[in-house]
């Protein structure tokens, strides 16, 4: 890899989602970045760390509520943030739509997001956001290593069938897998630093974009429990009940 | 009055609380067994903050109040299993770090401070002699100035984080005849030439903090090492010996809190006689007792913290929250075996270990008999 100035801006979008390792005990629903965006972050600030970018900027869209996992982002370490002032539940197209004028207002080489929501599974965004830009994309990323002075990256991909290696043109958009790093934990001194990073609010008017909803959710339910297991007194009694109850052998 | 969190301090707490189960919820009962320190675990504390919680940010810590220490204290006590880690941290922070913070010169909190905020320096304090306990003043580990170095000679026992410390705060007389009035103290560096540090002293309980004791013999410190004036530290020790004994057993007060919550599964989960235990009324006072000690104890403990954030004297407030959370503690502990009943004295079960760290708390820092003596003083007994 050529060392050369790096790339000056990475925007990192994240969603806010219901936290996924709450556990069904948990009284109230605590809300946390989306794990996925979170190690997108992670990626942008080792970047950084690297020397290989100057400025993060963080997006979230949703109501003033979601400025607690904006606040955790900043501690993390990302320098800024803006949040699209908008409740309502918006589907994958809508927001590529309104993260596509926030890519033209901020002019990043690189956008770094979530392969997809936990909430929601979409997998969506990031591939809508490529094509409206008319920008490269790298999904499901496991390893980024730019190329060629920052005009090239080189991203390893996650596939069914194993790793892929694709080189993109900059500015690309990367999405993230779970094994691309695990996110660090948010430090009280970076708590603290966060409460002085400004967090800018923006609305889709002022971005210039009227989105209207697609996608009506009808119902959600949960997954019915599974019953609880057995234990079985030896192997022959265990042979016994896969051929004749469980009927596999 | 107002017991709410503030929004900043609520979050800060949340955030203490995520680390804590995400980071130090780890296996105890090797460790516990074998004696041996996390060093880990401390290297972790240490870059999340905790060490430096009520450090002023420009010697490395983050400033906070009293109050919303000792709260966040008790959020990784609930979190962290590891009583000897944290009696370590307690340790370091309140016998190594509020010295030097509320003593120490410029240069020696330049020096110093970073470093033990940021957990790279492992500090422990050395009073206790053989002869001397709770009678502390009464200690014979002497210096003696030639030219601009102190000669520390005699010993210490029970020095907290003693195997593993790079700094200790040490305490010596000038003058036995002047009594309290010759102390004074000294930060001693691990290399410090005629320092010796013995091997770890097995003990009961919060044996994953390691324990030493330590011999001077012809030790020389520089005398700007020298904590304080000659002849000030009864009066550094008793000061600093308030904010130990207000805040080291704000972790224990989230033990009790999960102890509360994992003996109420218990009672719920565990039947006999055709019901669950916890519908025996003898085990349902059990618990009811429990609630009330770590309700008791939390507010013994936030109300000393306040008090000590208003600038108020906290003399008595401090040795009473002392002797209650550390009373507390161990009946919980003792609760929470027997309502686990013949499970609850085996080491699987981490209740018995629970009770071997909790016992300690009725001996450092002062013994019970000492806080009660302090208490009756102050109520002019
Ligand atoms: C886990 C642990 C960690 C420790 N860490 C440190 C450390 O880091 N640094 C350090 O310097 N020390 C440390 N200590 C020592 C601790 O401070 C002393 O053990 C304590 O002050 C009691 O002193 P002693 O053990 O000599 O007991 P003694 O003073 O001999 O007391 C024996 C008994 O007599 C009672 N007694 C004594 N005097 C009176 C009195 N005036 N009125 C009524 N009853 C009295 C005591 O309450 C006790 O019941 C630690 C101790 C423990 C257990």
């Amino acid at each position: 890899m050529t060392q050369g100035q790096s790339v000056e801006k990475i925007l990192v979008p994240f969603k806010s989602v219901p936290d996924p390792y709450a556990g069904a005990a948990a009284s109230t629903s605590k809300s946390v970045i989306n794990p996925f965006d979170e190690i997108a972050i992670e990626e942008a600030l080792q970047i950084r760390e690297r020397g290989e970018a100057t400025e993060i900027v963080g997006v979230t869209i949703g109501a003033p509520a979601v400025d607690e996992q904006i606040r955790a982002a900043l501690a993390m370490g990302i320098d800024r943030a803006v949040r699209i002032d908008d409740a309502r539940a918006l589907d994958p197209y809508a927001v590529a739509r309104i993260l596509r004028a926030l890519v033209e207002k901020e002019s990043p080489q690189v956008v770094i997001m979530g392969k997809q929501a936990v909430d929601d599974d979409s997998n969506q965004v990031g591939q809508m956001l490529a094509g409206l830009l008319g920008w490269p994309q790298a999904t499901f990323v496991s390893k980024i290593e730019f190329l060629e002075n920052k005009t090239r990256a080189r991203c390893t991909r996650e596939t069914d069938g194993g790793l892929e290696i694709v080189a993109i043109n900059l500015p690309a958009i990367i999405t993230t897998d779970l094994r691309l790093n695990e996110p660090r934990y948010v430090s009280l001194p970076g708590l603290m630093k966060a409460r002085r990073k400004p967090i800018e609010t923006l609305t889709c008017e002022q971005l210039g974009v009227t989105v209207r909803p697609m996608t009506t959710t009808l119902s959600t339910s949960s997954p019915t429990r599974r019953a609880a297991g057995t234990r079985v007194g030896s192997v022959e009694e265990l042979m016994a009940k896969l051929k004749q109850e469980a009927k596999v052998l | 009055m107002d017991f709410a969190w503030s929004e900043q301090q609520r979050e800060l707490l949340d955030a203490v609380g995520r680390f804590a189960s995400k980071q130090l919820d780890y296996d105890v009962i090797a460790n516990d067994r074998d004696a041996v320190f996390n060093h880990d675990a401390w290297k972790k504390c240490g870059e999340f903050g905790i060490h430096g919680l009520p450090v002023p940010a420009e010697y490395g810590g983050l400033g906070m109040d009293p109050l919303t220490t000792v709260a966040a204290l008790e959020r990784l006590g609930y979190a962290c299993k590891d009583n000897g880690l944290l009696f370590s941290i307690n340790a370091h922070m309140w016998t190594a770090i509020i010295p030097v913070l509320s003593n120490g010169t410029e240069a020696q909190k330049k020096k110093y401070l970073p470093g033990l905020c940021n957990g790279t320096l492992i500090g422990g304090n050395a009073m206790s002699e053989p002869n001397s306990g709770s009678d502390a003043f009464s200690l014979s580990t002497t210096a003696v100035k030639k030219g601009s170095t102190y000669i520390l000679n005699g010993s210490k026992i029970f020095v907290t984080n003693g195997p593993i410390a790079d700094l200790l705060v040490v305490f010596v007389t000038m003058d036995k005849a002047r009594g309290a009035d010759g102390l004074c103290a000294f930060l001693v560096e691990k290399d410090s030439p005629g320092l010796d540090v013995s091997k770890k002293i097995e003990k009961m309980g919060v044996r994953t903090s390691p324990m030493a004791e330590v011999f001077f013999t012809d030790c020389a410190v520089p005398e700007e090492n020298l904590l304080g004036k000659e002849g000030a530290g009864s009066f550094m020790f008793t000061k600093s010996m308030t904010w130990e004994r207000g805040c080291i057993l704000a972790s224990a007060v989230g033990s009790m809190q999960r102890l509360l919550e994992t003996s109420i599964r218990y009672a719920k989960e565990r039947r006999q006689g055709g019901q669950s235990i916890g519908k025996f009324q003898r085990v349902a006072d059990k618990i009811v007792n429990m609630k009330l000690r770590v309700q008791s104890a939390r507010h013994m403990l936030y109300h000393c913290a306040w008090l000590r954030g208003q600038r108020e004297p906290v003399y008595m407030e401090a040795a009473m929250a002392k002797l209650h959370i550390s009373d507390c503690w161990v009946k919980c502990c003792e609760d929470a075996i027997q309502i686990r009943g013949g499970y609850g004295f085996m080491v699987e079960y981490e209740v018995e270990r629970e009770l071997r760290d909790a016992i300690g708390s009725k001996l450092y820092s002062g013994t019970s008999e000492i806080q009660r003596s302090i208490i009756a003083s102050w109520l002019g007994l």
